[in-house]
């Protein structure tokens, strides 16, 4: 008699799927999203990877605004806006973060990862 | 191949808990709508969780829609219902305000009472000069010192020029009312009536990271992240049940930098001058109007007399981060807030009388 069937490898292999899937659901994935998507005047025009460095133009309703990502984090660097709100902001990560230059209808919000929270007291 | 029976249940156990998962999982993102606009010169972002999502889009429209409408009637420099009193008083008339408008001054000419001054809507002109009145306007630099007193002396505060009983504004040259953030707040509370007379139990309104929440997320509270002062990130997580607002006021995001030194748009209306010594004010109270105000008052009372404020405003719950990064909380805020540095800061317990 052999000591393990094919059938049991069967159970093996699900019973691993469990234990990783339960992990992932008790222990969560890490907060840090994947991408951020770029919204001018609520409209989606591009969903960008936060794990290449790059520095990112967007044409907005009164200019360009420009985001830089680096190290899985985005950021504006520059905005037509005379207040610079969006610059102040600084770096965002958590995925359902959002970073807005609302004169010149450019959200940037980070998706892909766990939401941590559901709204972020600024 | 032969399975034995011992395998195939187990087989069916793990296919059926496996299954539970997905489908658990599929379900927490299936039932939480989110919808954003611009209002109030901030993002407006408006949750709501386990209703049809078809009408849960419908109810948030609404919300758009109250904001919109709200913004327009209490713009203290357009020709709303504000803006109309202002240029009448301003003008040394008496300023009539319709009802709506004469309960909202009722309640912010009581909250400037009992917070002595640290919270006061008749700053609108002081506002003006520092360049804040416009939420995109960017000053780039400060005014004049006399320019600054000659403001102070010329204006009164809310509690005289408000006549509670007759209903009327004192008319008083170059005085103007600036609602401000109580404003915003007012409108995040009736955001939260609307939907719940549409039948809406567990929802966010986020008016620019100032929010009040009802009941929760499924089988968990509403989490909501407080943001760190100086730097980016996180400072610390709450969590809410039932019906709270939880509101931060700061000095990190409107601001602009002369000679070397910041200058935010929190302004005390006693100096003139932006609020010194803190950098974030968080406080968890019940309506978002109220709270609001109250987070602006204590920036102004500042690190050493925030809880006589708070007294005097009956909060009980508060986080301060002093401008060295330090926090301070009361003692009923501590267990509600746990903090997400790196290395844990020490926290400063402070009584509330």
């Amino acid at each position: 008699m052999r000591l393990v069937r094919p059938g049991d490898m069967v159970v093996f292999v699900l019973a691993a799927g469990l234990v990783g899937a339960s992990y992932a659901y008790f222990w969560g994935p890490r907060a840090e999203g994947d991408t951020a998507v770029i919204s001018v005047g609520h409209r989606p025009v591009a969903e960008i990877s936060l794990l290449e460095d790059a520095t990112v133009p967007v044409e907005g309703l009164i200019g360009d605004s420009v985001l830089q990502v680096e190290g899985g984090r985005i950021r504006f660097i520059d905005s037509p806006c005379p207040g610079r709100y969006c610059i102040h902001m600084g770096w965002i990560d958590r995925t359902g973060e959002v970073a807005a230059c609302l004169p010149n209808g450019v959200v940037v919000e980070i998706r892909g990862g766990h939401r941590e929270f559901d709204a972020i007291n600024l | 191949m032969r399975v034995g029976a011992d395998s195939r249940r187990c087989l069916a156990l793990c296919a059926a808990a496996f299954l539970f998962l997905l489908t658990s999982a599929c379900d927490r993102d299936q039932t939480e709508s989110r919808y954003r606009f611009t209002a109030m010169g901030t993002l407006v972002e408006i949750t709501i969780f386990d209703f049809p999502s078809a009408a849960a889009d419908a109810a948030a429209v609404q919300v758009e829609s109250l904001f919109l409408d709200l913004q327009q009637r209490w713009d203290p420099w357009a020709d709303g219902a504000l803006g109309q009193v202002n240029e009448v008083v301003s003008s040394g008339g008496t300023g009539i305000p319709d009802d709506d408008l004469a309960d909202l001054l009722s309640r912010a000419s009581r909250i400037s009472r009992d917070s002595g001054g640290a919270f006061d809507p008749a700053v609108g002109a002081l506002v003006r000069l520092w360049g804040f009145y416009d939420a995109e306007a960017m000053p780039d630099r400060p005014p004049s010192p006399g320019a600054i007193q000659e403001t102070l002396d010329r204006n009164l505060p809310l509690t005289r020029l408000w006549d509670e009983d007759a209903r009327v504004l004192t008319g008083h040259e170059g005085t103007t009312i600036d609602l401000g953030a109580f404003a915003k707040g007012e409108a995040v509370d009736r955001a939260i009536a609307l939907l719940e007379g549409l039948g809406v139990s567990d929802a966010i309104v986020n008016a620019g990271g100032d929010l009040r929440a009802i009941g929760r997320h499924g089988d968990r509270p509403w989490r909501i992240g407080v943001r760190e002062p100086r730097d980016a990130g996180v400072l610390a997580a709450i969590e809410v049940t039932g019906d709270e607002s939880v509101f931060t006021s700061g000095d990190y995001e409107r601001y602009f930098e002369f000679e070397g030194r910041r200058y935010h748009h929190v302004l005390d209306p006693r100096t003139g001058y932006p609020t010194l010594g803190l950098s974030s004010v968080t406080v968890i109270g019940h309506d978002a109007a109220s709270t609001d105000a109250a987070s602006t008052a204590l920036m102004v009372a500042g690190p050493q007399h925030w809880p006589t404020v708070a007294s005097a405003l009956d909060l009980r719950q508060v986080m301060v981060v002093e401008n060295d990064g330090s926090i301070q909380m009361s003692r009923d805020m501590r267990p509600r807030v746990k903090l997400l540095r790196d290395k844990p800061p020490e926290v400063m317990i402070r009584d509330i009388p």
